[in-house]
């Protein structure tokens, strides 16, 4: 099934559902302002579903939006955002009679960043980019150019543990497989990389990366995980951090969030494309989840049954360390 | 023979160096892929190469992410306070795009009107602008359609033109009048060389795809102002970050926070978004809780408020907001679609 | 010349650990006075952030000490601690800080013994290990205007 198969039926099945009053509103993707970028759709009007698209810049996860809007409504969700609905369900933020989810199978998400390292040029200034199969056509100036999808695709659609929702109620395509083979895993190497440095050198890399961030707070935002309505960086009587992007306190923050949703988190990758200074947060997103899954087995948002994990404990957890 | 100047673009590094020696000289940098303002680290000028705008844009020299305000340390019963050393730092800032120019000018009229800011005009004062007008706009540019263009020239002491292998420099001001005639590398230029820069300037203009029509914007923002279903909707997919406000070289707000340890401490100034929810909480209400009322308040202050009580609108169109932002929240599809019918005025 | 002495911090349950270090009070046994003690209802009250807050404020280590698993108070914060802590001195590992700057031990109201043993010997290793400039200025030991 194409992505224009898919988006027809989506298309049809959203505005089903605001017809048959089975969901107050309907999240989506619709085309964006800006060439090979979409934007979430939110809407009510079931006029409005005609302008739903499948495509392969569908980046956003969506079910960010699930803690805020209220009512039924009907949410499209790759494999990776049924994930973070199924994290939301386990911390019952949100019921699953009020959530209708449309689930895409997905190959994969196209980075325009790489895209536009392979070709040197701005996204603005390239012609067309096409997914074919295996392969991604880009057009510059006229001239096509050839990748494999390898290699324009985000690092995490590279180890995407689950293309195909697990937890969805209209399935809009056949279940796929997995965009790459997922034995390399670029986002881990990364972190390997990491972890084979001194522990200065790296306390020294990170410092240097957190010098940075301007704390927009762009990452916890666009988190499905961070949902606090009350995050601790607002506290202020006494603060915790000060709201002045000093790598301390920036690093402070990163780490403490990173922990508050460790066994959340699914390793999405919102967090680093979101980020306007380019802060390698997956390597620390990515290693949180290896940690939760090493020690506990445990993966986020795979069982909606499940406990949340850090709500949650087992009798044979270890305690080596304790004394 | 005209008044105006050319420099061969190979003679820039060259030209950087020359003012180097009395100036620290700003140019664009790209460290980690993020281009920004940076210290020019003497090494050439390959920013040229790739330099089409910043992500981080210049107000952040001249008003940092971060500033220390004072410190303070604690002296028997009195407090000693310690300002920050008070010379006034000669900057240059080499390449400015006249969007971030004009997006200066405006920032001055906040720190330098009935208060006058002695952190931000202490660099501002004594510094240098030295702009570079653009070839290659982004699509996410609109600068034409805010009384400006990709060449604009107002707001500068030095324009630079690209006119091939060269660039053709216009002094703006006394200052860039004295500043070139100091420098052995540039020539005087011809009137070809004025052609082939007027010619630049049309391109450049011409490139620019994107356009708001600000006609009567103010009074069509106030019509829908209580138009609390239509800020809905438009401010439904808003993740309420800081990204479009920190980076949009026009906002200036900003919070000031004070560490204390025992005996001594340090006041900060750090910039500061109408965006976070938190920033008008007050001890008994926060009377914008609703993201919709801050996209209203936003978007109102830029081409409302400013309009009204300035007459001007506090945009440049340098389309950072629209190409930056993580859901692509765009304030020209915004502005090209407020509602048509006049609203009464009710409560809200 | 002042000797550096370690600063720890210890956060300790109401109703064991912190009854185990008033018993190594009243039985006149001696640990070191390096500690700094904050009491809290259970191990499970311990946020990450006190930890991670504790060494941004200069604390060379932070000790958590709760009941014995099975013997909490509120019959499983103990239980959600011990995860809690698990991931938070692996990850904190892989950030570049030694995780022996985070301790953990299970100490009941009777054992004022092991408190004692727990907060001598966990001295004595942030002693080995150095003071903490992890969050200095200039990450090499010199540190901010108010925090030097």
């Amino acid at each position: 099934m194409t992505d224009r198969d898919m988006e027809q039926k989506l298309r049809s099945e959203a505005k089903a559902l605001l017809e048959q009053g089975k969901v107050d509103g309907i999240i989506g993707f619709e085309d964006g302002s800006l060439k090979f970028t979409t934007t979430p759709l939110i809407t009510s009007d079931k006029d409005d579903t005609s302008r739903l698209v499948i495509n392969p810049f569908i980046v956003n996860n969506l079910s960010v939006y699930l803690t805020e809007v209220k009512g039924r409504v009907g949410i499209v969700a790759k494999g990776c955002d049924s994930r973070s609905i199924v994290s939301l369900l386990q911390d019952t933020k949100v019921a699953r009679e009020d959530v209708v989810i449309l689930g895409v199978p997905c190959r994969g998400i196209i980075d325009l960043g790489k895209v536009e390292k392979l070709v040197g040029k701005d996204r603005d200034e390239i012609d067309d980019i096409t997914r074919d199969g295996d392969r991604v056509v880009v057009t510059v100036s006229g001239k096509e150019r050839e990748f494999p999808i390898q290699e324009v695709l985000f690092d995490n659609c590279l180890g995407c543990e689950l293309p195909t929702p697990q937890e969805y109620d209209i399935l809009l395509g056949e279940p796929t497989l997995p965009a790459s083979s997922g034995d390399k895993l670029v986002s881990q190497e990364k972190v390997n990389r990491l972890k084979e440095m001194t522990p200065e050198q790296r306390w020294e890399f990170w410092g240097g990366e957190f010098d940075r961030c301007i704390r927009c707070y762009a990452c916890r935002n666009v988190c499905p995980a961070c949902f606090c309505e009350r995050c601790f960086v607002e506290e202020t009587e006494p603060p915790w951090l000060l709201a002045v992007p000093r790598w301390q306190d920036n690093l402070l923050f990163q780490a403490v969030r990173n922990i508050h949703v460790a066994g959340r988190c699914t390793d999405c990758g919102e967090c680093e494309r979101a980020c306007p200074v380019n802060i390698p947060l997956r390597s620390l997103t990515r290693e949180m989840y290896g940690i939760v899954d090493e020690l506990f087995h445990y993966q986020a948002g795979m069982d909606k049954d499940a406990s949340p994990f850090l709500a949650a404990y087992e009798a044979t957890d270890t305690g080596d360390f304790i004394r | 023979m005209t008044s105006t100047k050319k420099i061969n673009k190979k003679h820039i590094a060259e030209l950087l160096s020359q003012w180097s020696e009395e100036f620290t000289v700003f140019v664009p940098s790209r460290a980690k892929g993020v281009p920004k303002w940076a210290r020019w680290d003497g090494e050439g000028a390959s920013f040229l190469d790739w330099y089409r705008n910043t992500v981080v844009p210049p107000k952040a020299i001249f008003l940092p992410p971060m500033e220390e305000m004072f410190s303070f340390q604690k002296d028997g019963k009195d407090y000693r306070l310690e300002l920050p050393a008070s010379d006034k730092p000669k900057w240059l800032i080499f390449g400015i795009r006249p969007c971030d120019a004009k997006a200066l000018a405006i920032l001055d009229m906040t720190f330098k009107d009935a208060y006058e800011d002695l952190y931000y005009l202490s660099k501002r004062s004594s510094g240098l602008l030295v702009g570079l007008g653009c070839t290659n706009p982004y699509d996410s540019c609109f600068c034409t359609s805010l009384g400006s263009s990709p060449t604009d020239a107002a707001n500068v002491d030095l324009m630079l033109t690209d006119i091939g292998d060269e660039f053709l420099v216009e002094a703006i001001t006394d200052k860039g009048k004295e500043l070139i005639a100091r420098t052995n590398l540039a020539q005087a230029a011809t009137e070809a060389d004025e052609a082939r820069a007027k010619e630049a300037k049309e391109t450049a203009s011409s490139k620019i795809t994107r356009k708001i029509d600000t006609e009567g914007i103010g009074e069509r923002l106030l019509s829908c102002f209580d138009d609390k279903d239509y800020w809905e909707k438009i401010a439904a997919k808003c993740i309420s970050c800081g990204i479009c406000t920190f980076l949009c070289p026009t906002c200036y707000c900003f919070d000031i926070n004070d560490e204390l340890v025992k005996n001594r401490g340090e006041r900060f100034r750090s910039w500061d978004s109408c965006s976070f929810p938190i920033y008008t909480q007050m001890p008994m209400e926060n009377p914008r809780q609703e993201k919709w009322r801050r996209l209203r308040q936003k978007v109102c202050h830029k081409f409302e408020f400013y309009l009204m009580n300035f007459n001007v609108i506090a945009c440049t169109g340098c389309g950072r907001c629209v190409r930056l932002c993580p859901v692509n929240w765009d304030i020209t599809q915004i502005l090209d679609n407020l509602p048509k019918e006049q609203l009464k005025l009710e409560k809200c | 010349m002042s000797e550096w002495e370690p600063k720890l911090l210890g956060f300790l349950c109401k109703w064991c650990s912190y009854a185990g270090a008033d018993l190594a009070g009243t039985s006149r046994k001696k640990y070191p006075a390096n500690i700094r003690v904050i009491r809290v209802p259970c191990s499970g009250r311990v946020d990450p952030l006190f930890i991670l807050k504790a060494l941004h404020l200069g604390f060379d280590g932070v000790l958590v000490s709760g009941c014995h698993p099975g013997d909490c108070h509120y019959q499983t914060g103990n239980y959600y601690a011990r995860r809690r802590m698990a991931v938070t001195r692996k990850f904190l590992e892989y950030m570049g800080i030694n995780p022996q700057r985070l301790q953990v031990s299970w100490v009941s109201a009777s054992e004022g013994g092991k408190f004692t043993e727990v907060v001598t010997e966990v001295t004595k290793e942030l002693r080995e290990l150095g003071p903490n400039r992890l969050f200095s200025h200039d990450r090499q030991g010199h540190g901010t205007k108010a925090t030097q």
